[in-house]
């Protein structure tokens, strides 16, 4: 009798948490079928994907996903390889570090650059140019704590120490020990990272909004201030991406351990 | 390719010789974080104690006392401990009916994988799609607006309309909806490993000297969870309170937050002394940094049994 | 006479049967172990006795009274269980005068009982401190010593000492049967190590695939063991199978070599094996005993005794020696005569 109860209890909440999750995604994904009048169409769809600012900014924010991820590869792999190796007793200091975007808020974070940088003896936003590459710092700074964490606990499951020595008596330098022994080593590690700075950027409204960029986060909120049909075809097409990064993720780490991770917005 | 080089390297180059060398190797981050995380939030922390002349001052202490001000904290601050309360107790209670429900095995997997897709799924979209379910011609309005019957006079009622009855979803209680479409999720993520770390034989052992399954959750569980559901309950309370788009793009900045608030002073809208926007980012911090604080205190004490 | 009562105790998890056909009366004060392999049913019976699991049927009653269905709050058995199970929480006393607090008895009452308990596990100096920083022995107690502040009717152990290191295993071994003995409480006492089931038990319960095999004190248990099955598990045996040379007499033999049997039952003519533990044989050869001769395959020590392989007609049988300073050890390959009592051998 007293399980029976649990188990009402327990099949109470578990509805209530479907009907959270499903109700809005269910109640979108028809309100974005329904642009033409009584018939259910991919009309709103088909004027996302036929509006040249949509494909600019959507490239736009590509791109600079792409070059996010490039350049956080580049910085953390070496830094949490050497940590490992050879400085353990920074790692304490440096999580505290790459948690910090978590506790500073995004805007303030962005404030912060925005007025740092833009003054001189900066004079960052003057060009797009130079505008971009505070962009790409910003987006290091706030996916780093999913890309530290990512390629921190790969490193863990690797024998680092192991690896080099056996890479260096094969008579490898450095370079050709990151590059062919612990890149490849890490590969899940650094594809799951990847991916989740990947879609924050996507996602991210703050730093191209308010670094006048043509970014999708301030694309979509102008077609939020100004449609009605087309906000719900960019959430579903979201909800879609999202979902993608996210089964990739759980496909490459499926051989590894099931590492859940957590996306911030 | 393999090198074709065929004289051997000697291994010992690659040891580095003092504590100095080693860093070397960690310089290119602590660089980067210098530059583009510490030094602007230090010159945040500087800004806010000078005026536009680059003065020292404490004039824009006092615009923080600014009734506007202090009202658009209030406001963050409800919205974040509402939302964290009520998406930390929702979630806690799912996660617990996950891991210890016996509920079927099918739906438990449906609701990990969907938790990891709703806490990850913020901002703007997340704004769209309680716009498309609950805003003014949503799925669900549209739903509630066509129960209607004629009552005793003959007249049709529609007493579930919910923009009749006091509903907005471009109001505080839409905002704390649509946050909790994250903050649950995010709970159940960060605390099912806690959940999973209930032995059974504590539970066991607790019945088996007579104790109830009350008695159980409040001296032995509770007890064991709460470092847990403190941090939790802290990445939410931090999650909520430092979201910007997804109140901006549901309310076009008309509910005053402060991260609203802050970005209108990015924008240059409101205030004319920027400084003043230092004062308000640097509140927020100081925010958190109580927030942090007050945590690290309370997990002290409730993990005195772990640490020693 | 009889205080705690199991008859006709069945349990199945779905088409796995657990438990079957269970029946034990225990006295009180009695310690009882139940002996088995892995998964022969140890814990899921005593997990019926706590009131963790139902029994698909039959019945458990404690002094007379039926317990079959009580809630396991309601029972008063103290219960010890093999991962330690101390809330990590609390501190030791809080631990063991947890079950005299959710029971709402008097501070004044717990304090002393909390206090007495850690006299009888020698802890008083430990009160304080919290499980993680104690070893796992100490754990251990602490556990006993909570199971047993409620003053239960029965004390359950599952597998107490198979956590602990082999030397604080055997300490905490003897201290489990002191205190028994000085509280004079029913136990009992799961395990799979027939060493501890030998030393400590006042009747041992062997149980495999979820039957009883064999109920007796441990020296019926070690010396008559009833079924094969007893007579593997607990101890070391030798299995020569033999051939019958007469049903009547019980005599047997091995290639050629005639045995006599100490305890035969109905021989029917199919295939047979004669039973005899390794210490019984002897280097030598006793007129009127039973005689063998074969060679020395292995010899390996292990500390106070060795144990000495032999081939005999194709057939391995091993013999228990002393580790004395007189003994003299053959070498591998010697032909090697082994006697042994007539009285020490039986058919299985
Ligand atoms: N909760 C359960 N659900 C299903 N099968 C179980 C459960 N508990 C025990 N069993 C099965 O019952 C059998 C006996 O288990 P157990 O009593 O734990 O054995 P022992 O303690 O002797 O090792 C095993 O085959 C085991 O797999
Ligand atoms: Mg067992």
């Amino acid at each position: 009798m007293k399980t029976k109860r649990i188990n009402f209890w327990a099949f109470f909440w578990v509805v209530l948490a479907f009907l959270y999750f499903f109700l809005p995604m269910y109640g979108t994904l028809d309100f974005s079928l329904r642009m033409k009048k009584g018939v259910l169409s991919l009309l709103a769809y088909q004027k996302v994907l036929a509006d040249p600012q949509f494909l600019a900014s959507f490239r736009y924010s590509a791109i600079m996903g792409v070059i996010t991820v490039i350049f956080s590869i580049l910085l953390f792999v070496p830094t949490v390889y050497w940590i490992h190796l050879k400085m353990r007793q920074l790692r304490p200091l440096v999580e505290i570090i790459t948690i910090l975007p978590f506790i500073i808020p995004v805007i303030v974070y962005v404030f912060g650059l925005i007025r740092t940088f833009s003054g001189p003896p900066f004079q960052l936003t003057l060009t797009p140019f130079k505008t971009d590459i505070l962009m790409v710092a910003g987006y290091i700074v706030l996916a780093m704590p999913y890309m530290f964490r990512a390629i921190d606990v790969g490193m863990q499951t690797i024998d680092v120490r192991t690896l080099t020595e056996a890479a260096q008596s094969l008579g490898a330098n450095w370079a050709q020990i990151l590059f062919n022994v612990i890149f490849p080593n890490l590969r899940t590690a650094i594809l799951s990272g990847a991916l989740i700075s990947f879609a924050l950027v996507i996602g991210e409204l703050i730093l191209g909004d308010f670094l006048a960029r043509p970014a999708l986060g301030p694309y979509m909120v102008e077609v939020g201030r100004d449609m009605a049909y087309q906000p719900a075809a960019l959430a579903i097409m979201s909800y879609a991406l999202t979902w993608i990064c996210l089964g990739l993720i759980t496909l490459f780490s499926r051989s590894n351990n099931n590492q859940r991770q957590i996306l911030g917005r | 390719m393999p090198s074709n080089n065929s004289q051997p390297i000697p291994v010992k180059q690659f040891q580095p010789k003092s504590q100095f060398t080693n860093w070397i190797g960690i310089l290119p981050f602590f660089v980067f974080i210098f530059v583009f995380l510490i030094f602007p939030s230090l010159n945040l922390f500087s800004g806010a104690f000078k005026d536009q002349q680059g003065n020292f001052t404490l004039a824009n202490m006092k615009f923080l006392s600014n009734p506007y001000v202090l009202k658009s904290y209030a406001t963050s601050l409800q919205v974040s401990i509402i939302t964290s309360l009520v998406g930390g107790i929702f979630g806690f209670f799912v996660a617990y009916a996950i891991v210890m429900g016996n509920t079927p095995r099918w739906m438990r997997s449906i609701l990990t994988t969907f938790s990891g897709l709703a806490a990850n799924f913020g901002g703007v979209p997340l704004a769209f799609a309680f716009i498309a379910t609950l805003g003014r011609t949503g799925f669900i309005t549209a739903i509630l607006k066509n129960i209607c019957y004629a009552n005793a006079a003959g007249v049709q009622v529609c007493p579930f309309n919910p923009y009749d009855n006091g509903f907005n979803l471009y109001s505080l209680t839409g905002l704390v909806l649509t946050y909790i479409y994250f903050q649950f999720p995010l709970m159940i993520l960060t605390i099912t490993p806690a959940l999973e770390g209930l032995k059974k034989e504590w539970r066991e052992a607790s019945e088996n000297l007579g104790a109830s399954s009350f008695q159980y959750w409040t001296r032995v569980a509770l007890p064991i969870l709460l470092p847990s559901i403190l941090g939790s309950t802290m990445l939410l309370f931090g999650s909520a309170f430092g979201a910007f788009a997804t109140a901006q793009a549901l309310t076009g900045g008309s509910i005053d937050l402060v991260t609203i608030l802050i970005g209108q002073q990015i924008r240059g809208d409101v205030l004319n002394n920027p400084n003043e926007g230092y004062a308000l980012a640097l509140g927020m911090v100081v925010v958190m940094a109580f927030m942090i604080v007050g945590y690290t205190i309370l997990q002290k004490r409730t993990t005195r049994w772990l640490k020693l | 006479m009889s205080y705690l009562e199991l008859s006709n105790v069945k349990k199945s998890f779905g088409t796995t049967i657990a438990v079957d056909d269970f029946n034990l009366s225990i006295a009180q004060g009695e310690f009882v172990s139940f002996l088995g392999p892995s998964g022969c049913g140890k814990t899921t019976t005593l997990r019926m006795v706590a009131g963790f699991e139902l029994p698909t049927s039959g019945q458990i009653s404690l002094q007379d009274k039926n317990l079959t269905y009580l809630p396991p709050n309601k029972r008063n058995v103290g219960m010890v269980f093999q991962s330690y199970a101390l809330f990590p929480n609390m501190t030791v006393a809080d631990n063991i005068g947890y079950g005299l607090k959710v029971t709402g008895k008097p501070k004044k009452e717990t304090n002393a009982r909390i206090k007495e308990m850690l006299g009888l596990i020698h802890m008083e100096e430990q009160h304080n401190k919290f499980p993680s920083q104690l070893s796992g022995g100490q754990q251990q107690r602490v556990a006993l010593a909570r199971a047993l502040a409620i003053r239960p009717q029965v004390l359950l152990l599952d597998e107490p000492l198979s956590a602990l290191d082999a030397k604080i295993r055997l300490e905490l071994r003897l201290e489990i049967r002191r205190i028994q003995q000085q509280l004079g409480i029913t136990t009992i006492y799961v395990t799979h190590d027939q060493e501890e089931a030998l030393s400590l038990s006042d009747r041992i319960v062997v149980m495999s695939k979820g039957k009883m095999e064999q109920v007796g004190t441990p020296a019926q248990i070690y010396t008559s063991p009833e079924t094969e099955f007893v007579a593997n598990f607990v101890g070391q045996i030798n299995l020569l199978p033999v051939k019958v040379v007469s049903p009547t007499q019980g005599k047997v033999k091995v290639g050629e070599q005639i045995l006599q049997a100490g305890k035969f039952g109905h021989l029917n003519g199919n295939p047979i094996r004669l039973a005899v533990r390794p210490e019984e044989l002897n280097h030598g050869f006793i007129e009127g005993a039973n005689n063998l001769s074969g060679k020395v395959e292995a010899i390996s020590y292990l500390g106070s005794i060795v144990r000495i392989r032999l081939d005999v007609e194709g057939n391995p049988i091993s013999m228990d020696v002393f580790n004395e300073r007189k003994l003299t050890i053959p070498s591998v390959g010697d032909d090697y005569q082994v006697t042994f009592p007539v009285e020490a051998c039986w058919i299985i």
